[in-house]
């Protein structure tokens, strides 16, 4: 039962400031993802929380409690790794007791906690194998299980995925998921997959350069990007330009929208801030938001420049015959073959607005 | 399924220049002094007609030259052990720390190979000796009266192969713990081990087969070492490897000497395989 806050957190490397006067609050509980590319002091925040970087500025309290200068030994917490760092001298069994034996936890309790555990994970009958004679995943959920017996107050998981293949990444995250919302441990992911942070987390938290670009739900990071860099971090985004125009929206559903000529006519277009009439913008619009038509039925007029089909989905190239490109995703249901004309439909509510054109 | 592995001359042509070297330069010149030790010691030749064990039981009844095999067993102990206790800390370095001339530091550690043996230990002479450079620096400071006895003893013995063979103690362990994964360490730490509870629970065993080899590297060539203690041993204290030669060379007894260099090869031998045994890795015994 663990809430974490950190406060102006900064690390400084010599003159570069890897993480640069960050503050998150994280609830008890809740599972939030540190997302960003690498070299975005994602994994340096995750170090300063387990005490293995020391903070050059600010504060990181565990309910309230500074733990700064507490020790990474004393400050109780979990910690999955990249590499699962299992101990490869020690069974399963062993590489669980230990940090029990740190605690000075009694055999019987030991053996107990470390059942349950396993059970937990789906690893038990496993308790005699070192780790060498384990698959990938299966020493992902003993690193899992190593770090979740010991009770910390928090969970730390640094890429504990990326080493896995694909398949297995998308079963992981569910049963990372499934098991951090029964155990109800307070914990922070990092990850520099944009689709890993928005399915696991309550909360995202995009990096870049040491800052921090935008928190929010993972539907809030998606579908109302801060700016240019987050939205075409979490997922593909098409740009389109277009121009404020004068007048105000009528009715409930107006409100915080603006009203912007664009090459799919005027749409009213959601926005965080108000920009005045003639201001030229940049709107971003994602790809799945997009219908295509048969030629001559409304909407914008282009061409199919190439076509990808990948099963679930078909992605489409369109070259509007305004000169832009498009990025098209659509369900396989559609028969729409290269070269062929198209009517390019978009809904306003598919539409973001993201600043004034640079 | 994997494929079966294919049962060819692969693996033979690989070992066999090896096997060839070893086959006509140890395993053949070993078997001659074998038979060689079993030999009826000669009058004015290097040995005589007809065999004997004789000259097993005359090793193993004066008990001059068990004291002296003891002797060089303790000079092989030492050695290694104070190669260990020095040797580790420089690995670790090598291996963990953030050097800015690692490059120097690597030069540094095997300077001692680049320089002849008989350079070397005579240099050492020079140092150690009753009017050696230490003596005369702490005479002329009127530290002490009389010259330490740092030559002609085990002690100058010692320092001398501590010098020499530091490098292979070294090198192995710093290449082991170059092969530990510095995250198993956050990893105990994350799990509320202190720094040296890490260390030793979880860095010490894994680089075992490193300390190991060294280890064994560092005695085994202590055991057998030559130039070096008869230069600094003089005539007073004598290694095994310095009598078998006086046996063979000097006064021409071949049976004697090959005997008296079997069982220093046995016992060391002996030595290697009860600590192989003492730090045995079940985990790597274990391995599947």
């Amino acid at each position: 039962m663990t809430e974490v806050s950190i406060e102006r957190l900064t690390k400084t490397f010599g003159s570069a400031r890897a993480v640069d006067g960050i503050s998150i609050r994280i609830a008890d509980g809740e599972f939030i993802s540190l997302l960003g590319p690498s070299g975005c002091g994602k994994t340096t925040t995750l170090k300063m929380i387990a005490g293995f970087e020391e903070a050059s500025e600010g504060a990181i309290r565990f309910d309230g409690k500074d733990v700064v200068n507490v020790p990474a030994e004393k400050r109780d917490i979990g910690m999955v790794f990249q590499n699962y760092a299992l101990f490869p001298h020690m069974t399963v069994d062993q590489n669980l007791a230990f940090g029990l034996e740190m605690r000075k936890i009694a055999k019987p309790e030991m053996l107990s906690r470390i059942a349950k555990v396993l059970d937990m994970v789906q690893l038990g009958g496993y308790s005699d194998r070192y780790p060498n004679q384990l698959s990938g995943g299966q020493q992902q959920r003993v690193a899992l299980a190593r770090a979740l017996v010991i009770e910390p107050k928090i969970l730390l998981l640094d890429e504990p995925l990326a080493n896995l293949d694909a398949k297995l990444r998308e079963e992981m995250r569910v049963f990372i998921r499934d098991l951090q919302r029964r155990v109800g441990i307070t914990t922070v992911y990092v990850t520099h997959d944009q689709a890993e942070a928005m399915t696991m987390s309550d909360r995202v938290v995009v990096m870049f350069g040491g800052r921090i670009a935008q928190i929010g739900a993972p539907s809030d990071i998606y579908e109302r990007p801060e700016n240019l860099e987050v939205a075409q971090f979490v997922g593909q985004v098409n740009l389109v330009r277009g121009t404020i125009l004068g007048g105000t929206i009528t009715g409930p559903a107006g409100a915080g929208k603006s009203r912007v000529a664009s090459v799919f006519g005027d749409v009213a277009v959601d926005s965080r801030a108000d920009h005045a009439p003639g201001t030229a913008v940049t709107l971003s619009l994602r790809p799945e938001a997009i219908e295509l038509k048969p030629a001559g039925q409304g909407g914008a007029q282009g061409k199919v420049m190439a076509r990808y089909y990948s099963g679930s989905i078909i992605d489409y190239r369109i070259a509007l015959d305004s000169s832009e490109t498009l990025h098209v995703q659509t369900f396989p249901n559609i028969r729409i073959a290269e070269g062929d004309r198209v009517s390019v439909h978009a809904p306003a509510d598919g539409f973001w607005l993201l600043g004034a054109a640079q | 399924m994997m494929p079966a592995r294919r049962k060819g001359l692969g693996p033979l042509i690989l070992i066999a220049p090896a096997a060839v070297l070893l086959g006509v330069f140890l395993v053949l010149p070993y078997l001659n002094i074998v038979v060689m030790s079993f030999r009826m010691p000669g009058q004015g030749t290097p040995y005589g007609a007809g065999f004997t064990i004789g000259n097993y039981t005359k090793f193993f009844v004066d008990s001059f030259y068990l004291l002296q095999v003891a002797n060089t067993l303790w000079i092989g102990l030492i050695t290694t052990a104070i190669c260990l206790v020095v040797g580790f800390p420089v690995a670790w370095q090598l291996a963990r720390g953030a050097m800015r001339f690692r490059a120097l530091a690597y030069g540094l550690v095997l300077s001692p190979l680049l320089v002849g043996i008989v350079i070397r230990s005579y240099g050492w002479t020079i140092l150690l000796g009753n009017a050696g450079l230490i003596n005369r620096t702490l005479t002329g400071m009127g530290l002490i009266d009389r010259p330490l006895p740092l030559m002609y003893n085990a002690l100058g013995i010692v320092i001398a192969l501590v010098h020499v063979f530091l490098p292979f103690m070294i090198l192995p362990i710093m290449a082991a713990i170059q092969g530990v994964d510095p995250s198993l360490e956050s990893a105990a730490r994350s799990l509320g081990a202190s720094r040296f509870t890490a260390f030793r629970r979880i860095v010490l065993p894994l680089c075992t087969p490193g300390i190991q080899a060294g280890c064994i590297l560092v005695f085994v060539l202590s055991l057998s070492a030559y130039v070096t203690p008869s230069l600094i041993g003089g005539l007073r204290v004598k290694t095994m490897a310095v009598t078998v030669v006086d046996a063979l060379i000097d006064t021409f007894q071949w049976p004697w000497g090959s005997a008296l260099a079997l069982m220093l090869s046995v016992t060391g031998a002996l030595c290697v395989v009860i600590f192989a045994r003492l730090t045995r890795m079940k985990w790597k015994v274990g391995r599947t």
